[in-house]
Parts: structure tokens; C-alpha cells; sequence
């Protein structure tokens, strides 16, 4: 942890990352007006004292549809990152740890998996279900998991040849076990590093199909949505299409220094670390 | 042509995120006035390409842009919507009303000279009830049960039953020549690409998918239009034609409620060379009810429905203030609108009272009404990309939740939306658009006959009273008669509440201040009326080289 915070781009980051899950978490509290209220007396008024970041074109403020369009979106990455890092784990260990031809199913599948564009395939799938929150998360899940498994993978290949391993082989214990309590524990710095930055690119997927309509759909706000929504009032209305983009810049932008930060602090032999 | 009514895919499309300015190019003074001119180049834009220059074949409205230049009709209608003659120099309906006399003006010729008459039409009927044509517009044509030619200046038609969307009819059928087409496959032949016709303009040139470009018919029956060319360009993309109108690149667009209201206003620059008009059109968007559906089948339910929305909210937020309430599904202001009725009044109490007669209560607390262990929710259905609607939705979304039901929002592409959900009869509730012409007769719309997979009642609307009206509108001359016939019909259908009327909405168009002569206010018929009369002074035309 002290490390972390001796890393320049980690620290950086984390800041970022944690100003805009404060702000997500508290958004019943910080949001001075419901989200979905309506005024069409009030329609695309520019930033002021009373509504800080202008309103939309149905009169609702923008900064509170901010607010509870960043959990959203968080929210999103983080169970889409959860999915797919428990599946990528899972077939990881087994492929890593068994090899032969458990592992070449496995490869092949990643391989399938890879060859096919993500986000089309996304698309595609989300189109044949009905767009809504639970489905974006689960299919974006479903949909990144082959980075982890990969690395995984890799990990275990190189930890099934130590010792300690081959020790509680020799002693006896099930295969469950040595996955699980010996093998695992020492591969998951590089999984922590990919789940950062796969938070990161759940986060910008989430924003491209809710900005394509086939994301998070109305009256919920989240991120793409409100761009959206900006975009067809972006010649007068620039404050509908700037915060939006800019929250999704900063959060992005805070995973990634997070990500790269980390990598640099578990990398025993990267010099950047200090 | 006479299509009295279709679905309104989209009212208007997307603006382009950008912006280009425009320098003044020229001090020219548009603001102005000067005498009626003869010459210049009217340059207008379209989203896309024709498929066919015969119109009764391609029954889209790209192509009649252009085919109402070049074709005339028997009648049209006058800038007050009456009907008059323009091939027809007048008309008769028999006493019975079963039988209609047109009688045309002599000397008709077509643009290579030969002369038009009866033959012409006769054969133009011929063709449009000819099974090969397949013209969607056929059936009203197919009622004629006789067509004679006694001379060269007479037409005579007979029907089995009288029929008063007759007339209508026949001022949408664009006249043939025979001479051109007799002995020719309809869908094959070279005159889809190379018309012939008689009206003001005749084709000089299609790119396919870039222009195409008319010029004036030295012939023409109805004497000469002002503006020399007229060019019609395809640029499919909204934002792109506006882009092309701050440009000066095209004199004409139709425009959204945004640009309308909110792009061209705030733009000094675009002020200064731009007329804009606003007309209310003959549509309304509405919220649908599949009646055959619980709770819809409770009238009570549709009008607490109808008391929780309130209209004015729509149109003044969705539309900007360009839009209209009505109460009966016609144009407000003409005859066939009822006066006497007042659109559903904004009125959440008598709304949750009318919920409340009808069995619904809140028992669990969560703010939805439920009745027997069944909460009041169900799905609303629009198109995706439409804006105005899609917004719309979720202002209904709003209004409804105040009052305990709940609506999910699903907007979906326009093709699946008709054969998986419209046709299918698989929704509950839709917000969609009538596009109407100018007969009254909605007997497609609202008859219970009408309910078959890709008929026009897919709401599943039955009620005889109804059914009754309709047929009787259809089989009055009287126009007096028919106005009170339609005016009940409207009143039965505001009693039932089978739809919520949203909002009428108003067409919007930008043109040129250099275009001089251009009714305003705009009539009736629309802006378009009379363009024959429209012109460009010399010192405002667009500068061109010309080798001479």
C-alpha cells in the first residue's frame, strides 16, 4: 500500500477514481433535484447558480442526472469486470494447472473468442435480448474475459513448476487445493492490474451502447445516454454533450493511471517503479 | 396521389453535430421587393432517390416531388382545399351519385405536342387497376365498375355504390399519355426514367442519387411558371442538408422543431437570407391502446390514461411550442375537425378517481396501483431514432407514474417494430403517427374490418356505432352531410378514448429569401401552393458561367 502511494501515476489514479465513486455513492445526498423531474418550462438552460451543469432538453438538471448516471456506469463496470474475472480466472487455473487437452479446448476458445470483434459481437447480442442494465453488464462480462484467462493461464504454467507445488503434490493434497490455496494467491497481482484496467474499457462500452440506444434505457440516466441526448442540441446546448464526456474521461483516464501504476509497483522488474 | 393516410416513420431526422459559417458571399438586398420574373434556378433538397417516375407504381413521396411537376391531374385542390378543375374544366355526379362526368379543357396537349384527351385518361385508369401494376393505390379505382369515353373531351366513370372518396381519388391519379405507354411493361419501360407529361416542368436530367433537374414545359396546359429549372438534389442525411442550406448550396429544406425554433434564431447570418414558414400539417402523433389487451379493454382506464398526460407539457417541450392539441383525428380548423369537442383535460385527480372506480388500489405502498395481486404496468412501443417521440415517452413515463402506473420504454428500428409488434398485434401500447390526406374517410383506420395482419386498425378498434358512421361518410356527396357524419364519428371515438391525440404538429421550411412570391401565411394547402408563381429576381440569382 505504501507503495502505491509513493507512485506518482497509482496515487494520481486512485485520487480520481475516488472523487468520482464519492460523488456516485452520495448522489442522494449531493443531488439537488430528482433526476427524472421533468420541467419543459426549463428546457436546455445553460449552466448556472441553480442548476450548475444547465438542464437537458426535457428540463431535467443535468449535474443530479450526472450524479446518478455515474453510478450507473460504475456500477456497470464493476459487476461486468466481476463476471468476467471470475470466469477468466476459472478457466485460466484449470488450463494452467492441468494442461494437455483441457488446455487446448480452453486456448481454442479464447482464440474464437478473440477473433470476433467485441463490440459488434456485443451489439449483436444486445439487440437479440432487449437492452436494460442487467443485460449490458452480463454480456459485456460474458464478453472480456479471455485477457484474464490468458494471464492466468501463464502464471500457473510457471507456478506448477515450483517447488512449493510440486512439495504439496508430493504430500498428498487435491488438486482443488493446490489451485486454489497455492497456486492462485501468487497469480493475482496481473489479474489486479487487468481488472483495473478492464473497469476502465467495461465503463467506455457501457457508454458506447447507451449512446447507440442499446444501453441503459430512459428514464435512467447514465453517461452515454445523457451525451446522447446532447448530441442533437450540441450546435447551442454544449454543456449536454461536455460534462458527460468529460466524466467519462476523467474515470477512464483514473483506472488507466491506476492500472498503469500498479503494474509498476508489482513489476519487480520494471524500473519505473520508485 | 391519393394516399389518404400512411405511418409516419419520423417526423424529422437528426442534426448534424457541426457547424459551418458561412461568410456573406454577397451584400444582395434580399430583404427587397421586386417585380414577378421570368428565369433562374431553384435549387431544393430530398432525402432520397426516386424509385420510379410513375407514381401510381411508386408510392413514396420522393416521387411524387417530382412527378407533381410533371403530370397534371383531372382535379386538384385549391389553396382553400376545395376542389377544382385542372385537366377537368368541370364535373358532374349524377343524381344518384353513382356515376361522375368529367368534362376536359380543349386543346390539352402533352410536352411533345400531341394532343391529350380522354383516350388518356381512360387509359390511365386502365392501368392502375391492372393487376400487373400492383399500385397500392388501386382500390379506390377498382370500384369503378364502368369507364366511357363518348368523345374526346368526355370521361364518364359508374360505381355500384355511391362513393364519396371518389373525387378525392381523382385528383390524386396523375394522367398518362397513351401514347407513350399503350403495349409497354409498366415496371420496365424507359418512360420510368424518361417521362412525358403536361404539367409545368419536364425532366432534363436524373443523376441517380445526386440531381435531378426539370426544366419548363414550353406546352404546358396550365400556361408558364415562373423559375426556369428547378433542381432537386438527394442528400438523405438532415444535418447534411442544412449544412448545404448555411452553405448556399440549396434554397429550400424542411426543418425540425429545433432548427426551427432554436438553431436559425440564435444565427443573425442565417436570418438574414432565410424566409421560414410553419403550416400545420395533416399528422398527429397518439398513444395507441391494444384494446384486445387487459386493462385496456376498460374504458375507464383508458381515459384515466388520457387525464394523466397532459398534452400541452408534449407539445411545448417535444415540439417547442410548435404543435397543437386536438381532439378529433383531424386537422383543427377545417370542417371535418369537431369544434364542439375539447381536448382531454390535464386532470391527475379525476384521473386516480376514474383508477380508483375501476378497482385499483395501492396496497403494497410502492406507489403502483394494483388489482387483484396484478400491478398496472405495461410496455410502450415507439420507433428508435425518432427524438420527438422517444421523448415524448418518457414525458408519458412521467405523467403516469404521478398516478400510479408503470410504464416500461422500449424504442425499436422501424422495420421490426412493423412486422414483429404491429402486425403481429404483440404490444400493449405504441406511440406512433397518422399522416392523413384530405379526405375525411378514416374507414381503414378505424373499421373493425380492418384488423387483419398489415391492415391499418391494428389497435383492434370495434365498436358498430363506429362501423356505421364510416360506411355512411362514404356514401355521402353532401359535403354538409358528410362534415355532420364525420363530426359524430369524432365524438364516438372521444367517448371511447381508443387513442390519446398527442399533439398535431406543424411542417416547418426554410427557403431563400431570394425565392420571391411565396404565399405567406402560408395557406391551407401548404406552402408549396401556387409554386408555379414563385421567382427570383435577377440581381438575387446565384452567379453562373455560363459558355454562350
Amino acid at each position: 500500500m505504501k507503495k502505491i502511494l509513493h507512485n506518482p501515476l497509482a496515487l494520481t489514479g486512485l485520487l480520481l477514481i475516488s472523487i468520482i465513486l464519492l460523488l456516485a455513492l452520495l448522489a442522494p445526498w449531493l443531488a439537488p433535484y430528482d433526476p427524472d423531474d421533468i420541467h419543459v418550462k426549463q428546457i436546455l438552460l445553460a449552466p448556472s447558480m441553480q442548476h450548475w451543469m444547465g438542464t437537458d432538453g426535457l428540463g431535467r438538471d443535468v449535474w443530479s442526472r450526472m450524479l446518478y448516471g455515474g453510478r450507473v456506469s460504475l456500477l456497470v463496470g464493476l459487476v461486468a469486470v466481476g463476471i468476467s474475472t471470475a470466469i477468466g480466472v476459472f478457466l485460466g487455473a484449470i488450463a494452467g494447472y492441468y494442461r494437455g487437452w483441457v488446455d487446448t479446448i480452453i486456448m481454442r476458445l479464447v482464440d474464437i473468442m478473440l477473433s470476433i470483434p467485441s463490440f459488434f459481437l456485443i451489439l449483436a447480442v444486445i439487440a437479440f435480448l432487449s437492452p436494460s442494465i442487467t443485460n449490458v453488464m452480463i454480456v459485456i462480462g460474458l464478453t472480456s474475459w479471455m485477457s484474464v484467462t490468458r494471464l492466468v493461464r501463464a502464471e500457473f504454467l510457471s507456478l506448477t513448476q515450483r517447488e512449493f507445488v510440486t512439495a504439496s503434490t508430493a504430500l498428498g493434497a487435491q488438486d482443488w487445493r493446490v489451485i486454489f490455496k497455492h497456486c492462485l494467491p501468487n497469480s493475482l497481482t496481473p489479474v489486479l492490474v487487468s481488472v483495473v484496467l478492464g473497469i476502465a474499457s467495461a465503463v467506455l462500452l457501457e457508454s458506447g451502447l447507451s449512446f447507440l440506444g442499446l444501453g441503459v434505457q430512459a428514464p435512467q440516466a447514465s453517461w452515454g445516454n445523457i451525451l446522447t441526448d446532447g448530441k442533437e442540441y450540441i450546435q447551442f446546448a454544449w454543456w449536454l454533450s461536455l460534462y458527460p464526456g468529460l466524466a467519462i474521461l476523467i474515470t477512464v483516464l483514473g483506472y488507466n493511471l491506476l492500472g498503469e501504476g500498479l503494474r509498476d509497483v508489482f513489476d519487480p522488474r520494471s524500473h519505473t517503479a520508485r | 396521389m391519393a394516399h389518404r393516410y400512411f405511418l409516419i416513420i419520423s417526423l424529422c431526422g437528426l442534426l448534424a453535430a457541426c457547424s459551418a459559417d458561412v461568410s456573406e458571399q454577397n451584400n444582395a438586398p434580399y430583404n427587397q421587393s421586386f417585380p414577378s420574373q421570368s428565369g433562374g434556378t431553384f435549387i431544393d433538397a430530398m432525402p432520397s432517390d426516386p424509385s420510379s417516375l410513375i407514381f401510381m407504381v411508386a408510392g413514396e413521396s420522393a416521387s411524387s416531388a417530382i412527378t407533381a411537376n410533371i403530370f397534371n391531374t383531372l382535379l386538384r385542390y385549391n389553396k382553400d382545399l376545395d376542389l377544382a378543375g385542372e385537366l377537368a374544366q368541370s364535373w358532374q355526379v349524377a343524381a344518384d351519385q353513382k356515376t361522375i362526368t368529367f368534362h376536359l379543357k380543349p386543346g390539352l396537349v402533352w410536352a411533345d405536342g400531341r394532343p391529350l384527351t380522354s383516350e388518356d385518361v381512360y387509359f390511365t385508369w386502365q392501368l392502375i387497376i391492372d393487376e400487373k401494376t400492383r399500385s397500392p393505390y388501386a382500390s379506390d379505382f377498382q370500384l369503378v365498375t364502368k369507364a366511357e369515353t363518348p368523345d374526346k373531351l368526355t370521361f364518364v366513370v359508374h360505381y355500384d355504390q355511391a362513393f364519396s372518396p371518389a373525387l378525392d381519388s381523382w385528383a390524386g391519379l396523375q394522367i398518362l399519355p397513351k401514347h407513350k405507354l399503350a403495349g409497354q411493361d409498366i415496371h420496365t419501360t424507359s418512360f420510368t426514367q424518361k417521362p412525358l407529361g403536361s404539367h409545368y416542368y419536364q425532366l432534363k436530367e436524373w443523376r441517380h442519387g445526386e440531381y435531378l433537374k426539370l426544366e419548363r414545359n414550353p406546352k404546358a396546359v396550365l400556361g408558364q411558371a415562373q423559375i426556369n429549372t428547378l433542381i432537386e438534389r438527394i442528400i438523405p442525411d438532415p444535418g447534411a442538408q442544412f449544412l448545404e442550406l448555411m452553405a448556399d448550396h440549396i434554397d429550400s429544406m424542411n426543418m425540425d422543431p429545433i432548427t426551427y425554433a432554436r438553431i436559425i434564431p440564435s444565427r443573425p447570418e442565417l436570418q438574414a437570407r432565410l424566409n421560414q414558414y410553419k403550416a400545420l400539417g395533416n399528422s398527429y402523433t397518439y398513444l395507441g391502446f391494444n384494446l384486445k389487451r387487459q386493462p385496456f379493454n376498460d374504458v375507464r382506464i383508458r381515459k384515466a390514461i388520457n387525464y394523466a398526460i397532459d398534452k400541452q407539457e408534449i407539445i411545448d417541450g417535444v415540439y417547442l411550442g410548435l404543435g397543437e392539441q386536438i381532439a378529433s383525428p383531424y386537422k383543427p380548423g377545417t370542417r371535418w375537425s369537431n369544434p364542439q369537442l375539447k381536448p382531454y383535460a390535464f386532470d391527475p385527480q379525476k384521473a386516480r378517481t376514474l383508477l380508483a372506480e375501476a378497482g385499483y388500489k395501492d396496497t403494497d405502498g410502492d406507489g403502483i396501483l394494483e388489482r387483484d395481486g396484478k400491478k398496472l404496468s405495461f410496455e410502450v412501443l415507439t420507433n428508435h431514432g425518432n427524438k420527438e417521440r422517444e421523448k415524448t415517452v418518457v414525458i408519458i413515463q412521467r405523467r403516469l407514474k404521478e398516478v400510479g402506473i408503470d410504464i416500461r420504454i422500449r424504442s425499436i428500428e422501424w422495420a421490426s417494430f412493423i412486422t414483429r409488434f404491429i402486425k403481429t398485434g404483440d404490444f400493449d401500447a405504441v406511440v406512433l403517427g397518422w399522416q392523413l390526406g384530405l379526405e375525411p374517410d378514416q374507414y381503414g383506420i378505424w373499421h373493425s374490418s380492418q384488423q387483419k395482419p398489415g391492415q391499418f386498425n391494428f389497435i383492434g378498434y370495434n365498436n358498430p356505432k363506429v362501423d356505421k358512421l364510416l360506411e355512411q361518410g362514404r356514401s355521402e356527396f353532401d359535403p354538409d352531410k358528410r362534415m355532420h357524419v364525420y363530426h359524430q364519428f369524432a365524438e364516438a371515438l372521444y367517448e371511447d378514448s381508443p387513442i390519446v391525440y398527442l399533439s398535431a404538429g406543424y411542417g416547418l421550411t426554410a427557403i431563400h429569401k431570394r425565392v420571391q412570391g411565396i404565399m405567406n401565411p402560408v395557406p391551407p394547402a401548404g406552402v408549396g401552393y401556387d409554386s408555379q408563381k414563385w421567382y427570383i429576381p435577377l440581381p438575387l440569382r446565384r452567379t453562373q458561367i455560363q459558355a454562350e
